[in-house]
């Protein structure tokens, strides 16, 4: 029996839906502790002192863990990627959005844990905040971010992601008609029905065995190595079946503290978000602000785009400069445009950090283009369906980054929806392929499009 | 005051594996002596299916039957590096890594066989669990004996490894975001229609029908896809029309703190959903697959806004199309955009031009 394209079951179907696959939070081991974490009740303050003696007297708990107790308090999780680090672990003088953790109790149980974070005492100065990306440089905004108010560390120190192809001035000028708008989507949660958690077990090896949610098995052990600054041989990441993750789980949310409180209390710790902490204070898909102006011609070729993208990073950078460089990378969307100017920054506000969730960085610019690339339809009387088969990636066209498509499919994806739809099409439109342009296709403005395809 | 149905479309593409790539993912196969397989990667399952699509492959490649195959991706002592469940990567490139460490168990259980049998390698296949001399199918011996072989008479262990790479792909040109390199494994895409239902009085729009077209290069399992296709529609209706974290954005204020306060979608706005599988096989892909697993929830936010507009005539393009929004818009509805020369300017209201200060970075001009 052949098994690729078989409509076999869910390896872990049957598991999932008697309720018997174990998850992080079925896990019981002896002498386990519970953490609680204090968070920032502030969007933005400095910390002017912080004293946890009391919250460490308190009967039955076993460890206070503060940025004093983390042996590199900030690292970048894409480092590897040139992307630095500017979020501490713990937060230490200074708090840039409300959730922020600032400490994590292991008590024997949650409510000893929780009453011991209210007993920690924190001397807060407010600071102001800055939450819409469009007020982020203006000249009297607040700064709120070491680095300024906006990701400065692309390639060569630049502060903006930029794409640049072809004219953009010259496409403004063939073009009959130029349409411009202003796209915004929202946050959205994450949502998983499993909340962050993680369970650390220090072994009598002296390794420790970290229980965890995560999507990332090693990129997240790699994480917590890099903060206890151990080697990977003394950690055993026990993981692979996760409750629910959309990009969320690859945070190492909870992780790194909590294998900090299992070595301060030399004993195991549980630390469970709640739905509350769930929803207010794990990273969200981004919000995003992008203008657009396509420079079109009457009969409904796209000569050129003109794009300014806004990502609302939160309050640090985690993996909003890679989210921005691939909508970057994807703003033409399933088109062939053969002049582009784009500019992304990754704007920093006072509201929980953004991280990738499901479609990172083309979500947005696919809603964008999409919606933009309807109006330009209905402003200029031309067939939706038409403006974008003749638009189509083609095989030979190449990306905003001039590299060239190998097996785009554009086309029939359009044809098959026309179909569904009953869409009446022209005969060149239906009986149209992907193959490479020629003809009518292949007007002057696209000649220099067509690369060399390597097969 | 009434009710009207509109359409809209989109089309769209997604890259499959990290953006610039340099994402590795590893994997190793034993044998036991009876012939079953244990199959060990480092690849989550979030609920997208990699641990069945994984097994299928391996299945595929070594020629035995899938329900001789174990995986095993719980630890990070027994698995591989897997760089994730993310970029829509699981099916390529770990898939990938299967596929290859099944390929090198494949040549060691060649070997053992070819000991048992008298036949070289290279002339030897496995089909159904069996090893068979090409062009000779009477000479064959099963693939349990093979392993039994191994363990008990050659005293070897048939184990296969693999990794899969995609090489870094660099901005050599910052100021033009040139590469060097293609900075994806693959890319997918897909096309989308939505029919919306629109009550001009108050302002509720209810998606009701969604076709959705995704070439996935080729379905290694076509329920598991049909079941991404269909679950991501309904979290881009969610994107499209119910979700968003700040009801007042950019305000940071009454956010929703518990499922009861935040609008998720719910099996009641289940729209009827036509999917439509496309096989173009992808170049370097196992079996020609592609990732759509992210892309899943793209198409259909613009779809929707599109059939907002196609029923009642406002474009809304702040999402969620919420009520609310849409009775706003429908108020401005005879505002219309700007002309200026050959200029069609929409949304100024809530443009940087408009909302930044004096000053700022951040500008867009538009108009002649």
């Amino acid at each position: 029996m052949k098994a690729v394209g078989a409509r076999l079951p869910r390896y872990d179907g049957v598991a999932h839906v008697t309720g018997r696959t174990e998850f992080v939070d079925d896990v019981r081991v002896p002498n386990m502790l519970w953490a609680k974490a204090l968070r920032s009740p502030h969007h933005h303050a400095g910390i002017r002192k912080m004293d946890t003696k009391k919250a460490a007297a308190i009967k039955g708990v076993h460890a206070v863990v503060t940025w004093e107790d983390v042996p590199r308090l900030v690292y970048g999780h894409l480092e590897a990627l040139g992307i630095p680090g500017d979020e501490p672990l713990l937060a230490r003088d200074e708090v840039r959005y409300k959730g922020q953790p600032i400490a994590l109790v292991a008590a024997e149980d949650e409510e000893t844990a929780q009453l011991a974070t209210e007993a920690i005492e924190i001397d807060f100065d407010e600071r102001p905040a800055v939450f819409d990306v469009r007020k982020a440089a203006d000249p009297d905004a607040p700064q709120i971010h070491e680095w300024g108010n906006w990701y400065p560390h692309f390639e060569a120190e630049m502060d903006v992601r930029q794409i640049r192809k072809g004219s953009i001035d010259e496409a403004f000028d063939k073009a009959d008609v130029i349409v411009s708008g202003v796209y915004r989507p929202a946050a959205i949660e994450q949502m998983p029905l499993e909340t962050q958690i993680a369970l650390v077990v220090p072994e009598p090896s002296g390794r420790l065995t970290i229980y965890s949610c995560t999507q990332a098995l090693y990129f997240s052990m790699g994480v917590v190595a890099a903060h206890l600054e151990w080697p990977l041989n003394r950690l055993k990441f026990v993981g692979g079946t996760v409750g629910g993750g959309f990009g969320g789980k690859v945070d190492t949310a909870a992780e790194t503290v909590t294998a900090l409180a299992a070595l301060k209390a030399g004993r195991p710790v549980k630390w469970r978000w709640t739905r509350e902490e769930e929803f207010l204070c794990s990273s969200t898909r981004a919000p995003w602000h992008m203008e657009i102006a396509d420079a079109v011609t009457k009969d409904g070729w796209i000569l050129g785009r003109k794009m300014l993208t806004l990502h609302d990073s939160g309050a640090y950078a985690r993996f909003s400069p890679y989210g921005v460089t691939k909508h970057s990378f994807h703003h033409t969307g399933a088109y062939t445009i053969p002049n582009l100017h784009f500019d992304g920054y990754a704007v920093f506000t006072n509201r929980v950090p953004t991280t990738a969730m499901r479609g990172f960085g083309v979500t947005s610019v696919s809603f964008a283009t999409e919606m933009h690339v309807s109006r330009v339809a209905d402003v200029l009387g031309v067939d939706p369906f038409e403006l974008r088969l003749k638009n189509a990636n083609r095989i030979g066209d190449t990306s905003p980054n001039g590299i060239a498509y190998t097996d785009p499919s554009t086309v029939p994806t359009i044809q098959a929806i026309a179909d569904a739809v009953g869409h009446e099409l022209p005969g060149d439109y239906r009986t149209m392929t992907r193959d490479p342009r020629e003809g009518e296709l292949l007007p002057e403005h696209l000649v220099a499009q067509v690369g060399k395809v390597d097969h | 005051m009434a009710k009207h149905t509109g359409r809209g479309y989109s089309a769209i593409e997604y890259p499959t594996g990290m953006n610039q790539n340099g994402d590795p993912s590893q994997a190793w196969i034993k044998i036991k002596p009876d012939g079953r397989v244990d199959v060990f990667s480092g690849t989550a399952d979030i609920g997208n299916g990699s641990k069945t699509i994984q097994s299928q492959i391996v299945a595929e490649t070594l020629g035995v039957p899938y329900d001789w195959i174990t995986y095993d991706n719980s630890n990070t002592d027994s698995s591989p590096v897997c760089t994730g469940t993310f970029a829509s990567r699981a099916t390529f490139v770990a898939g990938k890594a299967v596929e290859k460490a099944a390929l090198s168990a494949k040549q060691k259980l060649l070997e053992i066989a070819a000991k048992e049998l008298e036949i070289a390698p290279d002339d030897l296949e496995v089909v159904d669990g069996e090893v068979i001399a090409k062009g000779a199918p009477q000479r064959k011996i099963g693939v349990p004996d093979v392993a039994a072989a191994a363990t008990w008479t050659h005293g070897e262990l048939i184990t296969g490894t693999g990794a899969h790479l995609n090489p870094y792909a660099a901005i050599v040109e910052p100021e033009t975001g040139k590469v060097d390199s293609p900075p994806h494994a693959a890319i997918s895409y897909a096309a989308c229609a939505a029919e919306v239902e629109v009550d001009d009085e108050t302002g509720e729009v209810r998606v009701v029908h969604l076709w959705q077209a995704f070439d996935v290069g080729r379905a290694i399992n076509p329920t598991l896809v049909e079941g991404q296709i269909q679950g991501g529609a309904l979290m881009g209706l969610g994107l499209g029309v119910l979700e968003e974290c700040y009801p007042y954005y950019p305000s940071a204020e009454h956010r929703g703190g518990e499922f009861g306060s935040y609008l998720a979608p719910g099996i009641e706005d289940l729209p009827a959903i036509d999917t439509i599988i496309i096989e173009n096989p992808s170049e370097a892909g196992p079996y020609g697959a592609k990732g759509i697993s992210e892309m899943a929830n793209n198409p259909q936010p613009p779809a929707i806004a599109a059939a907002v507009y196609d029923a009642v005539g406002v474009w809304v393009t702040e999402l969620p199309v919420t009520p609310e929004r849409v009775l706003r818009a429908l108020e401005k509805k005879e505002q219309g955009p700007r002309r200026d020369g050959k200029w069609v300017v929409f949304d100024e209201d809530i443009s940087v031009n408009t909302v930044a200060a004096e000053g700022s970075r951040f500008r867009f001009p538009v108009g002649a």
